[in-house]
């Protein structure tokens, strides 16, 4: 099978790598570049545990061919902290007891965290909406509502 | 109630950030260098024999390393309450997906290619996919050799039923003909699937000296180490296995599903070998819950005190008994119900059918039960014309009063659990247009078995703690079981550090299930921290010249009674006995005492007692649209007697976590079998909820305590999935008048009954 040339980008560092066109970009981060923090479940997008933002939107990694990333900025969850410091909406996660088993959580972060990018003041609609492709089977979704709203009072800052 | 200092507070998770920052390795990403990737050749059919295996094409495509058939593996069964499972089909296939071969190659392509390429020759037999007929005496057996199984004690089995588990009391024959009235309804219930965000992942490594050690996201290290160690033809301290970070569980991983098979491939190619299961595999090849049909009659008088209670229940339980007998044990004791009834005669079967293996899944067998009785317990009220709150406050259990099974009921809140939870949604003020408010109650049990401790004192001052139960995401160990123990040692959560499930060098486990992880690992922390604390004295005792009896533990150190600056840091009493007596380390064990019963009342029965029951309310008010039968649900409370709250932050998030699973089952969940095969094994066809379907839970925690507890603390890991269905099974029938006997609740079959009344 003939390889590809190409330039990842991911959380802000370059890799250069030679790989097979098919493989998901899902495949790549976790097996060529040993981030595993975006997670493996149903490779068909239809859970969002490998949940990504790609040019500062979320795409399903299992669905998204490596080579399409080619010269775009991606992020996973890897990149959130910056300096040893968590990102707002990983230290609302942590306080509101919005984090079981952890698995769900990089995805579950990464959506909120674009729909706060794009919009900081969310409705109630708009963050069911947002995150309706991220699937949870531990806590029940009350507590990521809580921390999601906790991260948007933190970004508004006292009244 | 006592004020403690850690224990009953509410603690953010300390294992949070690893898995906020994507750092934690799970199953899922755990690697060995050099491992070859495993997958499984499944039936095609749902029951046929084998006439012909060939693995000569897929052992010569280049990268495969090794191809298995039963033919290359030893003739075992493996171990459980029937042992009817090979590990690969050897004659013939009873389920569309048994394993029937084995491929290990280089990559995980090659693998699937190799697959293709093993040629299977089957011939149809007609496939039993309906549990009622598979009982029939005149029926095609599905195991002709059941009667050579070796099997527990006492087992009443039959053919295709593989148990038949009963309960029976006093003179039910006597009450139901001296009823005021007899009422009797039949459910039907179908297969829900845990659906573990992480799937099920090993990696094993068998050297060849023949020892062999295997990671896994397994709930329970020593059963599985029991199974590899059968596969191998080994004995079990040749096999190490050490549970990985994991990704949800709810019972999934109790049971071999990677691991010996990882294990034969590793033997037979001298490489570690990893496999994981695919969505399809989880839909077709797991261990969902048991598909149910539960036929169900009380006897009542006309002032609404029930007199007696028969009961038929039916789990499918599929190809293979698993823990069908176990679960037809624990169903009799569902259907009994908290309720005073002195007459009783309840049945439930566990029946072989071609369909894949349900087993453990979060309260197994206790929502199906409770479905039934608790929509059955709505119907008798509304034919005796009772309000189902007064109907079932008059015949709850109370404290001291006696179970189905004549166990005596110690701290019992269900009073209060049904008062509150009907308080939160208001029950007494009419619910609007459209709207309905529904109840269901329960009980269940908190698992026995035992738990092992090691405990060493830091020299920073810190315990470490081995326990053989691992941390599956609730908290019970990470969080629950450490405020135990920073309760007792008298220092905060942080210094306590917890080594996990690892067969080699922690303690044995009876494992994180049943809900019964802190409640037994907290009690084995009390007994491993009396020793600890013991060694500590004495050498403070010897440090200090002062009597044991004046010292105290306080501040993280031991310190003279009234004299707080004759002290030494525990730091300093580590340090000091790691340089000259060889440091600090105890050990406990803990068992719970059994539970007495009247052994006369019960019959092939492996699950004879709920010990140190909880009890439990769930009241739900949905609204109903008349035109797409769809149900929102709009608010619902949770009111869980969990004797003590030791950890109220993993309490709530198990009650909230639970209801969310609950309204799956009740409202969209369904594993969709046509004649052995599952026609929606993706989650795109199986609906699970949800951000936008789950409604904020309002979790009400009752506290009565239960004598045997850790600080009085009962189970709460499972009975949270328990009452949702019934629940909502109430509140759709008072909003619209539909009473849906078959789960889930769908928008098409609420649609049908409203057509149905006019």
């Amino acid at each position: 099978m003939s390889h590809v040339s190409i330039i990842l980008n991911v959380n802000g560092e370059t890799y250069p790598l030679e790989i097979e066109p098919h493989r998901t970009l899902l495949e790549v981060l976790r097996e060529d570049l040993a981030l595993t923090g975006t997670k493996t479940n149903c490779l068909r997008g239809e859970c969002g545990a490998c949940t990504v933002l790609i040019d500062g939107q979320t795409f399903n990694a299992c669905l998204y061919l490596a080579v399409r990333a080619d010269g775009k900025q991606v992020t996973t969850i890897e990149g959130l902290s910056q300096g040893g410091s968590l990102h707002p909406v990983q230290e609302a996660f942590i306080r509101e007891d919005a984090v079981q088993c952890g698995y769900c959580t990089p995805g579950m972060i990464l959506s909120a965290k674009a729909l706060l990018d794009h919009n900081p003041s969310p409705s109630d609609e708009e963050i069911l909406r947002a995150m309706a492709g991220n699937l949870c089977r531990c806590t029940g979704y009350a507590n990521i509502r809580r921390a999601i709203r906790a991260a948007v009072e933190g970004l508004e800052g006292p009244s | 109630m006592k004020e403690h200092r850690v224990v009953g507070k509410h603690l953010p998770r300390p294992d949070a950030h690893p898995r906020v920052t994507g750092e934690l390795v799970y199953g899922a990403d755990f690697r060995l260098p050099g491992m070859l990737y495993g997958k499984v050749l499944r039936s095609r059919a749902p029951h046929a024999k084998i006439l012909r295996i060939d693995t000569g094409k897929a052992r010569a495509l280049p990268g495969v390393r090794a191809v298995l058939t039963a033919a290359d593996i030893p003739p075992v069964l493996l171990p459980n309450t029937i042992s009817d499972v090979p590990p690969l089909a050897r004659d013939k296939v009873r389920y569309m997906g048994e394993p029937v071969a084995l491929v290990a190659a280089t990559r995980p392509e090659i693998a699937e290619q190799a697959l293709s390429l093993i040629e299977v020759e089957y011939e149809p037999l007609p496939v039993i996919d309906d549990p009622e007929s598979a009982m029939q005496p005149e029926a095609l057996l599905i195991h002709e050799n059941w009667e050579s199984y070796a099997a527990a004690e006492g087992i009443v089995r039959e053919g295709n039923t593989a148990c038949h588990s009963s309960l029976h009391k006093g003179d039910p024959e006597g009450a139901f003909a001296s009823a005021d009235y007899v009422f009797e309804d039949r459910f039907t219930t179908h297969s829900v699937h845990q659906t573990h965000i992480e799937p099920r992942v090993a990696v094993v490594s068998v050297e060849s000296s023949g020892h062999a050690t295997v990671y896994s996201n397994t709930q329970l290290p020593y059963w599985i180490r029991t199974n590899v160690a059968t596969v191998l033809g080994a004995s079990e301290s040749q096999v190490r296995v050490i549970s990985t970070a994991i990704g949800g569980s709810f019972g999934a991983k109790l049971l071999p599903s990677a691991e010996h098979f990882c294990a034969l491939l590793s033997k037979a190619t001298g490489r570690p070998v990893h496999m994981e299961t695919t969505m399809k595999e989880e839909f077709t090849d797991a261990y969902p819950r048991h598909p149910c049909i539960i036929e169900i009659q009380t006897a009542v008088k006309a002032d609404g005190t029930i007199t007696g209670r028969k009961a038929r229940m039916i789990l499918d339980t599929g190809a293979y008994s698993g823990s069908g007998p176990i679960l037809a044990s624990v169903a009799t004791l569902v259907l009994g119900g908290p309720y005073k009834i002195p007459n009783l005669d309840l049945h439930a079967y566990a029946v072989y059918t071609n369909k894949m293996n349900f087993g453990p899944y979060r309260a197994p067998s206790g929502p199906q039960s409770n479905f039934a009785l608790e929509s059955h317990m709505d119907l008798v009220a509304e034919r005796l014309g009772l309000d189902p709150l007064e109907f079932r406050l008059k015949n709850i259990v109370a404290e001291g009063d006696e179970a189905p099974n004549g166990q005596i009921l110690e701290g019992v809140g269900l009073r209060e659990c049904l008062e509150k939870a009907a308080a939160a949604i208001e029950w007494d003020k009419p619910a609007g247009p459209n709207r309905g408010k529904g109840l269901a109650c329960g009980w269940w049990t908190t698992t026995g078995g035992s738990s092992g401790c090691y405990a060493k004192l830091q020299p920073d001052g810190k315990i470490v703690v081995h326990v053989g139960a691992a941390e599956i995401g609730t908290g019970a160990v990470n969080q629950g079981v450490a405020q135990v123990w920073a309760e007792i040692m008298g220092v905060d959560v942080e210094d306590i550090v917890i080594v996990a499930a690892d067969t080699d060098t922690t303690p044995y486990d009876w494992g994180s299930q049943g809900s019964r992880t802190v409640f037994n690992l907290g009690n084995a922390a009390l007994r491993t921290a009396e020793d600890l604390k013991a060694q500590i004295m004495q050498l403070a005792s010897e440090m200090m010249e002062a009597d044991p009896l004046d010292l105290e533990f306080a501040d993280k150190a031991v310190r003279v009674r009234g004299v707080p600056q004759r002290s030494i840091p525990l730091r300093t009493l580590a340090e000091k006995s790691m340089a000259e007596k060889g440091g600090i380390i105890a050990r406990g064990s803990y068992i719970r005492p059994k539970t007495p019963y009247d052994p006369a009342t019960v019959r092939s029965n492996f699950y004879p007692t709920f010990n140190s029951p909880s009890f439990h309310c769930h009241a739900a008010e949905v609204e109903v649209d008349r035109i797409t039968g769809e149900i929102k649900v709009v608010r619902y409370a949770a009111a869980h007697d969990v004797g003590f709250a030791i950890d109220p932050a993993g309490v709530e998030g198990q009650i909230q976590g639970g209801v969310a699973q609950g309204i799956g089952m009740g409202l969209m969940e369904e594993i969709i079998y046509q004649e052995g095969r599952v026609i929606n094994p993706s989650l795109t066809d199986y609906k699970v909820p949800t951000i936008a379907d789950v409604p904020d839970v309002d979790v009400i925690i009752v506290e009565h305590p239960n004598p045997d507890g850790p600080f009085g603390a009962k189970g709460v890991g499972e009975s949270p999935v328990i009452e949702p269905p019934a629940a909502l099974a109430n509140a759709v029938h008072r909003a619209v008048g539909a009473r849906i006997r078959d789960l889930p609740i769908t928008p098409e079959k609420v649609l049908r009954a409203l057509e149905a009344q006019g």
